[in-house]
């Protein structure tokens, strides 16, 4: 006897929520201690807000299949591969499941954000607006991808960082710049088809 | 024809230059208890682990109830019930309460009353989080994962390791009534022969990575004898016996061999030889097999 696919997908909804409960500890008590920074400064006279700012939601969900995939190594004999289904699916299934919650949590971070600023009579919209919420999709399936496609996923972490640091001193970040900005659907198509490809390797048969 | 619940045909696998499993062909029949024999890196985790698909093969393939585990992987891990040779669960951070719903939902023949009464068997406090439990807890847990859903096939590497004398022996009795119960074939991998030779049927040696001996335990104990021989001054043993040899114990004109072989045949061989068979006993299933291993490393 099979298990429906529904209850496999819930139960990674179930289990990968729990799986991130310190990471939403770690959210909640980010926004917890920036609340009380805002509001001391709100009620100081101040501003609250900063229109310059960025929003590292990004980096954030690129961090998640980190977490999420540390009990699980996608290549040895993990416990997950011991289940009673398709490998592939399965895989997708979590980064699924994985995905969902990072965006639950993206979207706590943007409530947050506009309960804020609607307090410091700042323009809420224009300020959620800024939250690179296509982006933060999309480096989260980049990140699935390393975990799922690569042996070492932290060693071409650490290259991709140094590869960034040589850009920088070699004044080539522009250009990154130009290349990177324009198109982030194009960069979740291409995270999917990333994820694909790197969950693929783990089919059932080779 | 016998029906196999485990059947590989020329299994080889490498882990880079060390062969892991070579051109191993495994026959388990329905309902036998099969023990897996082996010294450490033997090859017995990697042989279930590739009837898992969990561990690709590099030659050959495997059947479980004919289904093929590399194409049929999860309709094979739904029929398998698997306890790792590892102790620790990789979901430290839930509870064992947790953890088993988490499994039973992926298995729906999962037996929840079952479940319910193993975790009383075995002692288990399922608001324990799994991270915490030490080795004979986590072993008790793991047998209420693999057993619960009342699998064809239990698949046990090294069942009894990190269990205490008193569990163990509650383990193996449980495991025997389960038997009862539960029409399963099981495979259990170990190197601590004694502590399931009440329960098996049927054995493996293996050396290496190859299959050096399979057969069943009423076989063993018929073709795998020790001979105490009186033999001439500077006699030397033919060819033929030298193979059949595995084991044998020097000291003067009187030598103890341990043969593989129909008795009648042996002793003919023996005879034929100019030794005379003084004595023929049967061997303990422990000492068959290390017979074989040792013969092995000849």
């Amino acid at each position: 006897m099979m298990p429906r696919w529904r209850d496999v997908l819930l139960e990674q909804i179930r289990i990968v929520g729990l799986s991130l409960r310190r990471e939403a500890l770690i959210v909640g008590a980010v926004l917890g201690a920036g609340t009380l920074l805002i509001v001391s400064e709100l009620l100081a006279g101040g501003p609250g807000f900063d229109s310059r700012e960025t929003f590292p939601t990004a980096l954030f969900s690129f961090l998640i299949p980190f977490a999420m995939w540390r009990n699980d190594k996608p290549f040895g004999p993990a416990f997950l591969w011991t289940l009673p289904v398709d490998r592939r699916r399965l895989a997708l299934a979590k980064v699924f499941a994985g995905g969902l919650w990072t965006m639950a949590m993206v979207g706590v971070f943007i409530s947050w954000l506009f309960l804020l600023a609607l307090l410091a009579h700042a323009p809420a919209l224009q300020i959620v607006l800024r939250v690179p919420v296509i982006a933060t999709a999309a480096t989260y399936l980049f990140g699935s991808a390393m975990m799922l496609g690569l042996r070492h996923p932290l060693r071409w972490l650490l290259g991709a960082a140094g590869v960034m640091f040589l850009l920088n001193n070699l004044n080539l970040m522009e250009a990154y710049e130009r290349f990177r900005q324009p198109l982030p659907i194009l960069w979740l198509g291409l995270g999917l088809a990333a994820l694909w490809a790197a969950a693929s390797r783990h089919k059932e048969t080779r | 024809m016998t029906a196999f619940a485990v059947a590989t045909h020329g299994l080889s696998m490498r882990y880079g230059k060390q062969a892991a499993l070579s051109a191993v062909d495994l026959r388990i029949p329905e309902g036998a208890v099969y023990v897996l024999i082996g010294a450490n890196g033997a090859g017995k985790s990697t042989m279930m682990k590739v009837l898992l698909n969990l561990e690709r093969p590099d030659a050959g393939r495997a059947e479980v109830f004919g289904l093929d585990t590399r194409s049929q992987g999860p309709q094979v891990r739904a029929q398998v019930g698997y306890m790792p040779e590892s102790h620790e669960h990789a979901y430290a951070w839930i509870t064992c309460e947790r953890l088993i719903r988490h499994v039973a939902r992926n298995y729906p023949a999962w037996d929840h009353e079952y479940a319910a009464q193993l975790i009383r068997i075995f002692g288990v406090r399922p608001d324990r989080k799994v991270g915490t439990l030490s080795k004979g807890e986590n072993r008790r847990l793991q047998f209420i994962l693999a057993l619960a859903h009342r699998p064809p096939l239990l698949l046990l590497d090294e069942p009894t390791d990190g269990l205490d004398p008193v569990v163990r022996n509650r383990t193996l009795a449980h495991l025997a009534e389960h038997l009862a119960d539960t029409p399963t074939t099981v495979v259990i991998a170990t190197h601590h022969i004694h502590e399931v030779e009440s329960l098996a049927d049927r054995v493996g040696v293996l050396s290496a990575g190859r299959l050096v001996a399979q057969m069943s335990r009423d076989e063993l104990r018929r073709t795998v004898l020790r001979y105490r021989v009186e033999v001439p001054e500077g006699w030397e043993a033919p060819p033929e016996l030298r193979i059949a040899s595995l084991r044998r114990s020097p000291g003067g004109r009187e030598a103890q061999w341990t043969l593989a072989g129909e008795e009648r045949d042996v002793t003919a061989r023996l005879a034929a030889a100019g030794a005379t068979v003084r004595d023929v006993t049967p061997l303990a299933l422990e000492e068959a097999a290390l017979a074989f291993l040792a013969g092995e490393e000849k």
